[in-house]
């Protein structure tokens, strides 16, 4: 050894059991530890130096890995290559970037024992996989940004384990480590030598794909990896099932910097999540603008409660059997100064995922409860819960305290769930419903006939009310769609519910409903939401009108 | 380690295209390599095959199927991969076996071809237990004919 590499390498080099070796200036082996060589199949390192590694470290791979190792070694900066050995092992051989004409390449089936090799390629490996880490794909990202972009189309392929979260809730954390192992291990089988694999954290990794055949190569592997995953996986005696979803950004296909390679492939996993998981999607344009526009309504809805943005209108329910005004549906409106009005069907799901549900959940409690306790004649109201505000229990103490602060009596509040409701966790929700119940709330099922309209859940709680959903109201009147009509009602009654029916527009919707034994109505026939302001005249003028029911309300 | 017994059952489908021999040549090759793999690995068991499904049966240390299993995962030959049954057993149902093969001879077939048929696409319908009781069966049958 001579002493330049004496001064490299720590002392225990020779004894480690991490292979190592070093290349001169013609990329000659000038040094190699006995690891490297039992990494190699190979009984001798002795017999390695002085020799070439094209011929001599690729006798057992093909034309395709001999170019890609010739390519790496004639480039000066670090990389990774995966190099089949005899048999079905596999040995990753990490080349340090080139300094003062020798270089280090470390050769490995498994993670190095820290000390035993240079600091800086130990800095770029994870613990857990032996796998590149975050900081081996800045560092390939800054070479490919020196090497200047756009020579080869590099695609950098995203891979998110789609239930590791659920694995290791369930089965422990020991248990999520082994399926990381084993998914790298699968993923490792489906790249090839000049890829460059990288856990990036968590449950996410990385492919770096180096290659003109683009998008045709990314897509093979894509594919691959989903069909991969998607198998079983056995450990710790359970059978683990995970999947994954893939997002891909290619350089000179819709992305040009390398720094944005990463960003566009998660706006594509995000994409390939909200498909429905377990598929891979590449990245577009159009899911860059519409991330941005999505952030901006995020932005603009965390604000929108501080602001006062949000009102509420209320649209009456009509019982049939007297013609007298029941209650009232609070719904609630966004206008935004720029945006106009919003739909509720466009930001009640992402306050759902963002959370932010909650306290806008909590304010339309609290203000339909202040602005019913005014309303003459005790007329009752409906407030809208959502599912993902019954996954804490603070629902209970929302609704308690909007009672108090407004002293409505309990028994004209309604809160209507949906049928999603009941999916998840259910012990809890229903601790959760009877808790409110139990305060002397009502409790109706809303949408049904949409959902699943599941007998178990009809049954597994006692609903004050079931709300029929209007694409029954509204659908043509055929046998069929009566006699479905008529079971519903029916159901309801023999189950001690009252029925409302919504989305009645017409007289003959009104009377066939009637006729049916339907309790409550609502809908534009009756009358269009209306503004808080307004409800002490509607309610006057539908008493007079009650003398005279021939007389129709118009608001 | 983990020394206790386990059997995993799984079934797949076949992707191998091509004739006969085609296909035979595959699953001599098949065979080779899992009798080398599994007798070093501890690792005995059965593999039961048509031109449109594996059936396999693995017995052997945990860690051992496992590592049997990811290798046989990332074999580009079968696909849609279902596990029927992973548990602990008390002893091998095939000890002798590094990988006894219930072959393609016209009964097994006709068998096979009825339990495909009963299950329709979704292999999860079936059974761990009647898929190992099937292997067995037939091993015995050929021992005593």
């Amino acid at each position: 050894m001579d002493e330049c590499i004496s001064a490299i390498l720590p002392e225990s080099v020779q004894a480690s059991a991490t292979g190592i070796a070093i290349l001169d200036d013609q990329g000659v082996v000038v040094y190699a530890n006995p690891a490297f060589a039992v990494r190699l199949g190979r009984a001798d390192s002795q017999a390695l130096v002085g020799t070439s590694p094209i011929p001599a470290w690729t006798r057992s791979a093909g034309e395709d890995e001999r170019r890609a190792l010739e390519r790496l070694l004639r480039a000066p900066e670090a990389g990774a290559f995966t190099l089949p050995v005899a048999g079905d092992s596999a040995t990753t051989l990490y080349l340090e970037a080139r300094r003062s004409d020798r270089r280090i390449v470390v050769a490995t089936t498994g993670w190095p024992q820290p000390g035993s090799v240079p600091r800086s390629v130990v800095a770029q490996l994870d613990a857990l996989t032996g796998l590149g880490n975050r900081a081996m794909y800045d560092e390939q990202i800054r070479c490919l940004g020196n090497a200047g972009a756009g020579q080869v189309a590099t695609a950098v392929i995203l891979i998110d384990l789609d239930r590791f979260k659920q694995v290791n809730d369930t089965l422990g954390h020991a248990t999520g480590d082994s399926l990381l192992v084993l998914a790298a291990k699968r993923m490792r089988s489906a790249i090839r030598g000049d890829d460059t694999l990288i856990r990036l954290g968590g449950d996410e990794f990385v492919i770096l794909q180096y290659r003109n055949e683009q998008p045709a190569g990314a897509r093979a592997i894509a594919e691959r990896l989903v069909e991969l995953l998607q198998r079983p996986f056995l450990i710790d005696g359970h059978q683990v099932n995970s999947g994954a979803s893939v997002g891909v950004a290619l350089l000179g296909h819709g992305t040009s910097d390398p720094a944005d390679l990463l960003r566009h492939a998660d706006l594509a996993l995000y994409e390939a999540k909200r498909q429905g998981r377990s598929r891979y999607c590449f990245f577009e344009s159009h899911l860059e603008s519409r991330a941005f526009e999505r952030r901006a309504l995020e932005l603009d809805l965390r604000r929108a409660l501080g602001l006062r943005q949000f009102s509420l209108l209320y649209q009456p329910q009509k019982s049939f059997s007297d013609n007298t005004i029941s209650g009232f549906e609070a719904l609630i409106r966004w206008d935004h100064p720029a945006r106009g009005r919003v739909s509720p069907a466009d930001f009640i799901p992402l306050a759902e995922e963002i959370g932010e549900i909650h306290a806008i959940g909590e304010w339309v409690m609290r203000t339909a409860c202040q602005q019913a306790a005014s309303w003459e004649g005790d007329p009752s109201v409906a407030v809208n819960v959502s599912p993902i505000q019954f996954e804490s229990e603070n629902i209970v103490t929302v609704v308690r305290h909007a009672l108090d602060a407004s002293g409505l009596a309990p028994e004209r509040l309604e809160i209507e769930i949906t049928e999603s409701t009941l999916m998840s966790n259910t012990e809890d929700v229903m601790q959760r419903l009877w808790a409110i119940k139990a305060m002397g709330v009502g409790i109706a099922m809303d949408d049904f006939g949409t959902g699943y309209a599941s007998l178990s859940h009809l049954n597994s709680f006692p609903f004050s009310k079931l709300k029929i959903d209007k694409s029954f109201i509204q659908a043509e009147q055929s046998p069929r769609a009566r006699a479905l009509m008529k079971a519903i009602l029916a159901m309801g009654s023999s189950l001690g519910m009252t029925t409302i029916a919504e989305g009645v527009e017409t007289l003959d919707q009104y009377e066939e409903l009637c006729r049916g034994g339907c309790t409550t109505a609502q809908g534009y026939y009756i009358a269009k939401p209306m503004t808080p302001e307004t409800i002490e005249h509607f309610m006057r003028a539908c008493r007079a009108a009650s003398h005279h029911p021939n007389l129709m309300i118009q608001e | 380690m983990d020394s206790t017994l386990y059997r995993l059952v799984y079934l797949s489908r076949n992707t191998i295209v091509g004739d006969d021999s085609r296909l035979q040549e595959e699953i001599d090759d098949i065979l080779k390599a899992s009798r080398r793999n599994n007798s070093r690995a501890q690792v005995t068991g059965a593999l039961m095959f048509n031109s449109g499904c594996f059936a396999q049966v693995l017995e052997g240390p945990h860690d051992k199927i496992q590592e049997t299993f990811e290798r046989i995962q990332c074999d580009a030959r079968h696909t849609h991969v279902s596990v029927l049954a992973f548990d602990p057993v008390h002893e091998r149902g095939f000890s002798e076996w590094n990988m006894a093969y219930v072959g393609q001879d016209a009964h097994n077939l006709a068998l096979f071809a009825g339990l495909n048929e009963a299950s329709g696409v979704d292999f999860a319908a079936l059974d761990g237990d009647e898929v190992y009781r099937l292997l067995r069966g037939h091993l015995e049958e050929a021992e005593t004919a």
